[in-house]
């Protein structure tokens, strides 16, 4: 981090309705492709915000329950709420959403093994399971070893325990290949990147309060041992791995003091305090490295950076906006207008107003008629009749009105005079034929 | 003119063809409890984009009626278009960038699905 980092902007979480009291922030992820922030609620609602200036840009609802952790993918958001995952795209419209009765109180999900086609999810349950990304499928559901409230993926998946211990699993069989014990009773945040895990964590102290532990654990998973950690007297919150910078950390208080701390060199640390009147709830930095977001117990996400050079992805693709109405004629709304003023836009494939031609329609059937029972049981008023519904058929049932008219033989039209003759004509021939 | 008289008409039997099938699609009480209709489910951009041509409104809450808006955007529909518009909930919680031709596949689903004999939900 550099010397002219500052805070580049603040903004509320959008509270989830017009009057409703806003909601904290429970997750953030920096896109990896898109210059966007992506932000999940209590309620399932995932809201992404554009640029360095936040600005809102799409908003959709994931599932009913808060939103855990965000994925981002070349298609679009996966979004892992505690008893469904959804995957949107960027845009907003969803491409897929799954839940299972198995799905109970998931907490955290990492790709496999075979890239950003796969992924895995966990939680404070006995199942894991793995999700076919293309086809919107589970394929696998896997006992789980442990309860994980947090996973990242870099050489393994490592996976933290609600217990304060991370199992290292095995990306493609997700076999635990070896426990490392970070702190004693929970780990608040943890970061793996390359050949390293960091964690931060609370202990138990004088055997009734959990303190945050004032230093930073590191494990080697080159070489699978433990490092001597980092040490951090106000309590180390939360930790991320800086992006680019393969050994370089940031480790971040919960009153926002803010150290960038070289793992191999841990005695220059640059220092820096974010201003927050509460404490955070989480951080999160930008695949480019140049940007962290912080967000605090008041609801507030906070952007930081060096304003010149603050952007989120690496490279970055142009968002997709609505392009602006193009202005047309004002039409006059009469009789006299024509509906062809406004012509329709090239196009090469079959309109969407093509009827189906197998679709066979009659027409001219006499109107079905109204019981007259019902109308006489009718409360008449200046605008018509109104009366209960006798639920003999249903709202809208369709009548074959034709067959009903049949219905009644017994009445026999009158004839002609000339059918008359015929008739008695026939009659008569075959009198005398016998 | 004949020929002009008859230009005048072309358009209708086609809008009509279209709006009689968003009608037929558009808030079906058995749809309720459906979740592709719902919240996160994908038909929910035709609910947004029924509001969106029909339901304009002024910044002072009031209806704009706009012959022109609705011809526009049920052209676009008919063709099916790459324009992306932006859709937004009446709670004003939802906002989707869409293209008229993912609302076009949707609608051809839907109504494609009102055909079939008994889907046996």
């Amino acid at each position: 981090m550099d010397g002219d980092w500052e805070e580049v902007n603040r903004l509320p979480l959008p509270p989830s309705g017009e009057h409703a009291v806003p909601t904290p922030v429970t997750t953030l992820a920096f896109d990896n492709s898109h210059e966007l922030l992506w932000a999940g609620n209590e309620y399932g609602r995932v809201t992404s915000f554009y640029g360095t200036e936040l600005t809102q840009y799409t908003s959709f609802k994931a599932g009913e329950d808060p939103v855990r952790q965000i994925l981002l993918h070349d298609r679009g958001v996966i979004a892992l709420c505690s008893r469904s995952i959804h995957m949107a795209m960027r845009r907003g419209p969803p491409i897929w959403h799954i839940a299972n009765d198995e799905m109970k109180d998931l907490r955290c999900m990492s790709f496999t093994s075979k890239g950003t086609s796969e992924i895995l999810l966990a939680g404070l349950q006995d199942t894991m399971f793995i999700i076919d990304i293309e086809k919107g499928t589970v394929s696998k559901q896997i006992p789980a070893a442990d309860h994980y409230t947090i996973m990242k993926r870099s050489r393994h998946i490592c996976a933290a325990t609600k217990t304060g211990a991370v199992n290292i699993l095995d990306s493609t069989t997700f076999n635990v290949i070896k426990t490392w014990n970070a702190h004693s009773s929970l780990i608040n945040d943890m970061d793996a990147q390359h050949d390293f895990i960091v964690t931060c964590g609370y202990s138990l102290r004088q055997g009734q309060s959990y303190m945050l532990d004032p230093l930073v654990n590191v494990f080697d998973l080159k070489n699978m041992i433990s490092l001597p950690p980092v040490p951090f007297p106000a309590g180390g919150a939360y930790v991320r791995m800086h992006p680019r910078m393969s050994t370089t950390s940031i480790v971040v208080s919960q009153l926002g003091q803010i150290h960038i701390v070289d793992l191999m060199n841990v005695n220059t640390s640059n220092v820096r305090q974010a201003n927050v009147l509460s404490y955070l709830s989480m951080v999160e930095i930008a695949p480019s490295g140049e940007a962290i977001a912080l967000a605090d117990a008041e609801f507030n996400i906070h952007l930081w950076g060096s304003p010149n050079r603050i952007r989120f992805a690496e490279l970055s693709n142009p968002v997709d906006f609505a392009e602006p109405e193009d202005d047309h004629i004002a039409l006059d709304w009469s009789v006299d207008t024509p509906l062809s003023s406004i012509g329709l836009p090239y196009y090469r494939e079959q309109l969407l107003s093509a009827w189906p031609s197998h679709m066979i329609v009659e027409v001219g059937a006499p109107p079905s008629e109204i019981d007259p029972q019902y109308l006489a049981t009718m409360k008449a008023t200046e605008w018509g009749g109104y009366g209960r519904n006798r639920r003999n058929k249903k709202r809208n049932q369709v009548e074959n009105t034709r067959t009903a008219e049949k219905a009644p033989t017994s009445l026999q039209a009158p004839k002609f005079l000339s059918e008359k003759a015929r008739e008695s004509a026939n009659d008569t021939s075959t009198e005398k034929k016998i | 003119t004949q020929m002009s008289e008859l230009s005048r008409e072309v358009e209708n039997g086609r809008l009509f063809r279209l709006m009689a099938k968003l009608g037929t699609i558009n808030e079906r009480p058995e749809y309720e409890g459906d979740r592709n209709w719902s919240e996160n489910g994908e038909r929910y951009m035709l609910k947004l984009f029924r509001d969106y041509v029909f339901h304009q409104v002024d910044a002072d809450g009031r209806p704009v009626i706009d012959l022109g808006h609705i011809l526009t955007c049920l052209n676009k529909l008919d063709a099916g278009i790459d324009e992306k518009v932006s859709l937004t909930s009446r709670d004003e919680q939802t906002t989707f960038v869409v293209t008229y031709r993912e609302l076009k596949k949707q609608v051809m689903a839907a109504f494609a699905e009102l055909q079939k004999p008994s889907k046996g939900r």
